[in-house]
């Protein structure tokens, strides 16, 4: 019984998880992804994709949706996340827990409620389904980009910003040249957080409006037809594709300031 | 002890109150002969069986008794079966959303004992070889308990017995459940009759963007096959014809690679007119008005129609000249489930018994809304339900007959319901649609993997997004934002060479 207990294995736990519901299920898709409905190995469903104009309009469609829901939560959050982190209000923690609060309310239930209350404004969803979507979207995802922008401006460090107008700094070159390149971890991460899922998120433009198909949905409908070859072929596409993103992405960072982005 | 403990229905609260106080019995129970409970595994529709739970204002009332129903159908299967059998058995109910998905739970190892599968899936799993044939007793119409032969609609009883899949009819695998075509729900309103009488309704742009139709593939297909061959179907020459119904099924399960591109540039046309393409939302988006028309298979017609008078607001449910698609669910017992096992097979044959008793049928009925392909035989108990439902004295009435389901012969004076005028359209039409409905009628039949797939590969690409829809106009905004977007990385990415400012003279920087 010369059982010595070392750190190391405390990451067990975490490794056993990682290797079931992480590393496994990613070599299933690749299997997939890689073999046709017979198990012989083919590019096929690569070619396939990218040679079909129906699917390469899909992916253009998704990635013009996440671009634009991006935009939009970013123009709106950053204002509140500043004003939030900025001012000398003492209820501030009551105004962030507005904007958190709707993350309790279950998302299907909030979807449906913005369903009725789009159809009140504008009456036929159908007639800018676009617009709608970006407007669901934005409504799902400004959270996550409240909430990073907010830790890193409360944690910004005031002294730089004092030098910043000692210096002759006007108010507007300090943002431009102190703030936003402070907060541009916030902002990286706020990006990555609503971009991603932004890409894939189909149940949004479902419940308001079904009729296209963005890179979810397609994914879906081809699982449900039992062709889980092209399925895991599509997975693995916007994995890469994401992957790439969060790569360029990692550019702007520095090391120091990574920390600041809690999220 | 224990052999003494009486299951039966009547008793079914003793013995809840019995379990609570004394929970050992129940345990030493299956301690002492577990092999004794047969456990039946069966698989249906969501809410599509009665669970019981009907307040008192519920109850039916009918001259042949009440009904109503406190602990659902499953649970009275139960107690049923024991008091019947003198055995016990315990149903694992569960559910599913689509036949896709049943499908797909079979093929992942799910096994079930019963499963209520439509008709083209049951044709798939006869194809396969996977089903249990049901038994010739089952068929016996001597027995007492055999409640579906001796009361399924004889007008069902002859497309089951006439259609075959491997040679077999395919009554010989599936017992009937529920049956009816679909049609066109819509605002009288917005949308006038012979506006809704007409599959073209997809298309019309009087209505663009005030449709919707099912999100599936074999459900778009049929009403795009109808559009196409439109002409064709309403012709005299046509409908006359000898073969009509031949030829109609024939057209209306016409996969050739010919129809399908052609089918392709409809449905596309369809997706720009329609509101969206539905799996859950159509009752609702109809009952709120954010739609005029909606593509409903007859029993959630009903339902919207229910719904809807419930918020004082009429809806009417329509069934397109051109043509419409018979469809059923039915019981299939599997044989991975199955495995032989007479006991087994005897309480899923009891179970389909069960539910075909009339006072079950009527029961089913009321909470599922759709029509059960069940008459009742020598039992009045359904027509007398129909008539509860629908029968009026007072008033601007109509004949409404519907002998062809009870008793096979549409003339038959016993069963014409006296039903208020405007049932002809309505909740009563929608759940008996009259024989001449059903004459332009076709079953869409089980498509082949192939046809399947390019079926499915057709829907992609029609719901995918295509560059061409998008107009010049679009184009040159989206190109804008693009470049505006450029534009603004362009100056993050370079800000220190484009905000960097000279130094101004007199100062002198200490690095």
């Amino acid at each position: 019984m010369n059982y010595h207990f070392s750190r190391r294995q405390l990451c067990i736990p975490y490794a056993a998880f990682l290797i079931c519901f992480v590393i496994a299920p990613l070599l299933v898709i690749l299997y997939y992804a890689f073999t046709n409905g017979e198990g012989s190995f083919t590019l096929g469903n690569l070619t396939g994709f990218f040679s079909s104009p129906n699917t390469v309009g899909t992916l253009f469609y998704s990635v013009l949706i996440a671009v634009t829901t991006t935009c939009t939560c970013l123009l709106i959050a950053y204002p509140a996340a500043y004003i939030l982190a900025r001012s000398k209000m003492k209820r501030k923690t009551i105004l962030l827990a507005i904007f958190i609060v709707p993350m309790w309310i279950n998302f299907t239930l909030r979807i449906v409620a913005l369903k009725e209350v789009l159809t009140l404004l504008e009456g036929n969803l159908a007639y800018h389904p676009f617009l709608n979507t970006i407007i669901g979207m934005t409504y799902d995802f400004l959270p996550f980009m409240i909430l990073p922008l907010f830790t890193t401006l409360t944690k910004m460090d005031e002294s730089l910003l004092e030098a910043a107008y000692d210096l002759g700094a006007g108010k507007a070159a300090a943002f431009v040249k102190v703030i936003l390149p402070l907060s541009a971890p916030g902002i990286v991460s706020g990006v990555t957080m609503v971009f991603l899922p932004a890409m894939t998120n189909y149940v949004i433009l479902d419940m308001l409006y079904n009729s296209t198909y963005i890179m979810g949905s397609l994914i879906g409908s081809y699982f449900s037809s039992y062709d889980w070859n092209s399925g895991s072929m599509i997975s693995i596409i916007l994995l890469l594709i994401i992957f790439l993103l969060t790569w360029a992405t990692n550019g702007f960072r520095e090391d120091d300031n990574r920390r600041g982005a809690l999220l | 002890m224990l052999q003494g403990l009486p299951l039966g229905a009547p008793m079914r609260e003793n013995l809840i109150v019995g379990h609570a106080a004394l929970p050992q019995w129940n345990f030493i129970a299956e301690a002492k002969s577990p092999s004794d409970v047969t456990v039946l595994k069966v698989a249906n529709w969501e809410e599509y069986i009665d669970e019981g739970g009907w307040d008192d204002e519920e109850a039916i009332e009918l001259d042949s008794g009440t009904i109503t129903s406190k602990d659902g159908l499953v649970a009275d299967f139960e107690a049923w079966y024991y008091e019947t059998y003198g055995k016990q058995v315990k149903v694992e109910y569960s559910t599913y959303g689509t036949n896709e998905d049943l499908y797909s739970q079979l093929t992942l190892g799910d096994t079930f004992d019963l499963v209520c599968p439509s008709e083209y899936m049951m044709m798939k799993l006869m194809k396969e070889d996977l089903l249990q044939p049901l038994s010739a007793r089952f068929f016996d119409p001597s027995v007492e308990y055999n409640y579906y032969t001796r009361g399924v609609s004889p007008y069902i009883e002859d497309i089951f017995s006439g259609n075959e899949i491997n040679g077999k009819p395919w009554g010989a695998y599936m017992a009937g459940y529920m049956w009816g075509v679909i049609g066109i729900v819509y605002n009288p309103e917005e949308v006038s009759d012979e506006e809704a009488s007409t599959w073209s309704i997809l298309t019309n742009p009087a209505f663009r963007k005030q449709v919707t139709i099912k999100d599936s593939a074999r459900e778009a297909y049929f009403p795009v096959l109808a559009i196409m061959n439109q002409e064709r179907l309403l012709s005299d020459e046509f409908k006359n014809s000898p073969d009509y119904h031949e030829k109609l099924a024939e057209l209306m399960n016409d996969t050739s690679p010919g129809t399908m591109a052609k089918a392709e540039p409809i449905l596309r046309e369809i997706r720009q007119n329609v509101y969206s393409f539905e799996t859950e939302s159509g009752k609702a988006d109809m009952v709120t008005g954010k739609v005029v028309a909606n593509l409903q298979w007859s029993g959630d017609g009903a339902y919207t129609l229910d719904q809807a008078e419930a918020d004082d607001y009429y809806l009417k449910f329509a069934v397109p000249e051109e043509c419409t698609n018979l469809w059923f669910d039915g019981w299939v017992m599997l044989k991975s489930g199955i495995k032989g096992d007479t006991e087994k097979q005897q309480a899923a044959e009891a179970f389909i018994n069960f539910l075909s008793r009339p006072d079950n049928v009527v029961r089913n009925m009321y909470y599922v809304g759709y029509t059960s392909v069940i008459s009742g035989g020598e039992d009045s108990q359904i027509f007398d339900y129909v008539d509860y439902c629908y029968g009026a004295e007072e008033g601007d009435t109509i004949r409404y007959p519907l002998g062809y389901f009870f008793s096979g012969d549409d003339t038959d004076e016993d069963y014409v319901i006296t039903a208020p005028a405007d049932q002809a359209q309505r909740q009563l039409f929608a759940q008996y649609p009259p024989l001449e409905v059903f004459d332009r009628s076709a079953v869409m039949l089980y498509f082949p993997d192939d046809v399947n797939a390019e079926l499915n590969q057709m829907w992609i690409n029609v719901r995918c997004f295509n560059f061409d829809q998008v107009s010049g106009q679009t184009w040159l905004k989206v190109i804008l934002v693009l470049g505006l977007i450029g534009l603004v990385i362009a100056a993050l990415r370079f800000r220190h060479s484009i905000f960097k400012r000279p130094v101004k003279r007199g100062f002198y920087r200490s690095d």
